[in-house]
């Protein structure tokens, strides 16, 4: 490989012009070279995304503020360079799908980068083919953007960079909002670029597990890089990226803290981690296991009178689309569900069944014994709370306080009663003390907090979450799914929309996996998990450490479970 | 849900020139706006109806029907109460008024409708081409297209918004109307709030296509004047010629 400089950053800081405290970056220093593969990871407000912007220029032209140091992308002197003509060497695909696409049909999407450079007309359609070949969305070719499924859509948008020929591609956090389908979309391209030699490949994730793939790992953290090198040296790392607030593999993390292995001998992938297993001599006490079978049972038997009694439901749309076929499910007092699935199998359709806002269109959906047909959506609100995914789609209060009151303002309880109750949610929270503050400046962990206090106000038997843990980093998926355990622990029955399969295998009691409709798998959560070939039917794949227990032939459901099972050494 | 009004069909109607259905669009309005008589405001609708029809547009009027509809209405009820006339019916209603109401609100009617069956068969590319065919600077024809563009998006965002204030207990059935008025902030603010988010994250996207790279830019969409479009453009062209003769010169 050459080792021509692709990217130049020389002591780069940068502090945006409403930016109270510290820097966005602060003296970055970093070098990348022609065809290199290098992935970014830190939590939020470490800087990464300022980083990616600063590259096309975005950062300073767009984003205006203090900005000090130099970077040279290809030559060019980023400062001094309009992004319209930086965009020609570097690509850039951001999170949001759906305000990157704005074009009737996909071919235009695709044509709008090139079209803009110039690109003659007959050259420009071969480079669509091209990019339908590379983003793999054949038989797409004259669908509007907004039909397609979020997957396809970010294909879409990478696709209409790439069609630039840039020779440097960024993606900041591309797969943050996919499902797991979704996601094996976005890494088949990110390979397939990194194949094509000379292809410069940035990637902003979160997700560790598929960062094996580069040739280059960087750690940031408050502005600054923290470390910078192989990405198996730097996934032994295992305290430093807990430290930063990245998660750290678990087979690693398991090896680490059971057997103190040494950082050169960590194992980091399943198969690797059953073979050293092995060398160790380990093995999986059958008692400790039967004893967390056990307390698994005796949750189910605590578990209180049924709730959400569903039978035969179906739902067909408006324009005809069958979303669910035939559903029976039910959820008792005190359970906490997840519910698994793809994007379009029908899971958010099932839900909004539960607080009334969808009817069935067949069968019936019965809450705490009352058909949700011949009652409203204010009634039945009462008892089972909706947090949205986006919390910015329902915070609209200059004050915390009176984003909280306002459930219980509108459902008619007195001044005393609000106060209580807001006191009560925000505490629930931990964001207690917080009332006089403006929730639109607070960070996007926080504003999720608020939106649960703000419907935990109602007081809810049961509170539904819809990918609680979407775009928060790790401590912040941590915080919340902490605060939805104690919530359950508290008395609130849970059904929870997720893709982030840790979460549901560290936190859920029970797993429904949703696919076209249908219910295909149903039970305690270590039971489905321990399905790894029928789960991977459903694009799912478990956790790494539920995967080594499986192939060593006992489900655990988390680093600590499996340090309670081993035997030997 | 349909985000675009924009309907993906292979007929006569979009194949002609966005130019050309401008014009169209241009005769109807100049025709609807010049005229008050009853009968010509009802042929132009039957014209404009079946010039719908031919691009199979019409079942986009479904989604507008209640706006339509209530245009029509408040007109009729209006007029009828405050435009005097004879004969007297009933109070102040007189058989003037009402038939000044219903042609009043035909004339909305009917450009909002042919306003729908231009947006219906005409891609938003294909707006802001034409409009750069016809000298309208390239930056000023795609904001065009784009608050065009937007109009689906917002309407979308808002539905979610909807529904995550509805679960919260939020009931816009009920109340007067400055009560009612007052319970549309919660469903406002988010609103305007995601579109400032989204349309920050579009202006970083269209820079990072290279949006504003140079003053002239190729086309991938292309279009031209056919045998087709000369018919209609002459057609559209004597609607007008003749009803500015019959307006202002006889």
């Amino acid at each position: 490989m050459s080792k021509e400089n692709m990217i130049e950053l020389r002591n780069l800081s940068f502090q945006y012009k409403d930016q109270k405290d510290g820097k966005a970056l602060e003296k970055v220093n970093l070098t990348i070279s022609k065809g290199e593969f290098v992935l970014v990871m830190g939590p939020s407000g470490a800087g990464k995304s300022t980083m990616a912007k600063c590259l096309n220029g975005l950062v300073p032209h767009f984003n205006r503020g203090e900005y000090s140091g130099e970077v040279i992308v290809n030559g060019f002197v980023v400062k001094d360079t309009p992004v319209s003509t930086m965009a020609k060497e570097i690509g850039l695909v951001f999170q949001d799908f759906e305000s990157q696409l704005f074009s009737t049909n996909t071919k235009l999407e695709i044509a709008f980068g090139p079209e803009n450079f110039q690109v003659p007309r007959d050259e420009i359609h071969s480079r669509i083919l091209e990019m339908f070949d590379l983003v793999d969305l054949h038989g797409m070719e004259n669908r509007q953007p907004s039909t397609l499924s979020g997957g396809q859509k970010q294909r879409l948008a990478i696709g209409s960079i790439l069609s630039t020929y840039p020779k440097i591609v960024c993606m900041d956090e591309p797969t943050t909002d996919l499902d797991p389908l979704g996601k094996i979309g976005i890494f088949n391209i990110a390979n397939k670029l990194h194949a094509a030699e000379d292809v410069t490949l940035i990637i902003i994730e979160h997700e560790t597990e598929e960062s094996l793939n580069a040739d280059r790992l960087i750690l940031m953290q408050e502005g600054k890089i923290i470390l910078d090198g192989k990405p198996s040296d730097v996934l032994r790392e295992v305290e430093l990226m807990a430290d930063l607030g990245i998660m750290p593999l678990q087979i690693p993390k398991y090896f680490l803290e059971n057997f103190g292995t040494s950082k050169t001998e960590l194992p980091l992938m399943p198969e690797e981690g059953i073979a050293k297993f092995k060398e160790l001599g380990a093995s999986l006490d059958e008692q400790q296991h039967q004893s967390l079978i056990q307390m698994d049972m005796d949750r189910e038997k605590a578990y209180g009178d049924v709730l959400i009694e569903v039978s035969g439901l179906e739902h067909i749309y408006p324009n005809g689309n069958k979303a669910l076929a035939g559903i029976d499910f039910s959820v008792r007092d005190g359970e906490f569900v997840a519910l698994l699935g793809h994007n379009g199998s029908g899971k958010t359709t099932m839900v909004k069944h539960f607080n009334g806002l969808l009817m069935p269109t067949a069968g019936k959906v019965m809450v705490k014994g009352q058909n949700t047909k011949e009652t409203s959506i204010f009634e039945v609100g009462q008892h089972v709370g909706y947090v949205f995914q986006n919390p910015d789609h329902q915070i609209f209060s200059d004050t915390v306080y009176e984003e909280v009151a306002f459930s219980p303002k509108i459902r008619g309880c007195d001044q005393e009663e609000i106060d209580i109750r807001v006191k009560e949610a925000l505490a629930a929270v931990g964001m207690s003390g917080t009332e006089e503050e403006d929730p639109f400046s607070m960070t996007k962990g926080e504003r999720q907090r608020i939106a649960v206090a703000s419907v935990l106000s109602a007081r809810p038997d049961v509170i539904i979450l819809d990918e609680p843990t979407t775009g928060l980093d790790y401590r912040e998926q941590r915080q919340m799914m902490e605060l939805v355990k104690k919530l359950n622990r508290n008395g609130h029955t849970i059904i929870m929309i997720t893709h982030t399969m840790w979460v549901v295998s560290e936190y859920a009691h029970k797993v429904a996996v949703i696919k076209d409709g249908k219910m295909m798998m149903y039970g305690t959560t270590r039971e489905v998990f321990s399905h790894d070939e029928e789960l991977a039917k459903s694009f799912l794949k478990t956790p790494d450490i539920v995967h080594m227990s499986n192939l060593l032939g006992k489900t655990v459901l988390s680093v600590d479970e499996l340090k309670q099972c081993t035997k030997g050494v | 849900m349909e985000m675009f009004l924009y309907l993906d069909n292979d007929t006569f109607l979009h194949r002609l020139d966005p130019r050309t259905k401008m014009l169209v669009m241009l005769a109807t309005f100049v025709v609807a706006l010049m005229f008050y008589s009853l009968n010509t405001l009802l042929i132009l609708s039957a014209v404009v109806l079946i010039y719908g029809l031919v691009g199979k547009t019409l079942s986009n009027l479904k989604r507008i029907r209640f706006i339509l509809l209530m245009i029509f209405l408040f007109s009729v009820v209006l007029w009828s109460l405050t435009y005097g006339g004879e004969p007297k019916l009933l109070g102040p209603i007189s058989l003037e008024g009402i038939l000044y109401g219903i042609v009043i609100g035909i004339k909305f009617d009917i450009m909002i409708i042919a306003g729908m069956i231009f947006l219906s068969s005409t891609k938003v590319e294909e707006i802001s081409l034409g409009l750069v065919k016809i000298k309208v600077p390239y930056r000023g024809a795609f904001a065009f297209a784009t608050a065009i563009r937007m109009v689906p998006m917002i309407v979308a965002t808002s539905y979610t918004i909807s529904q995550a204030q509805r679960s919260r207990g939020l009931d816009l059935d009920s109340g007067n109307l400055v009560e009612r008025a007052k319970k549309y902030i919660p469903l406002l603010i988010p609103t305007i709030i995601s579109v400032i988010r989204g349309t920050n994250v579009f202006a970083m996207a269209l820079e990072s296509k290279g949006f504003g790279y140079s003053e002239d830019r190729t086309n991938y969409l292309q279009i031209s004047i056919k045998k087709g479009d000369l018919l209609v453009i002459f057609m559209a062209l004597v609607v007008i010629a003749i009803s500015v003769y019959y307006r202002f010169i006889i």
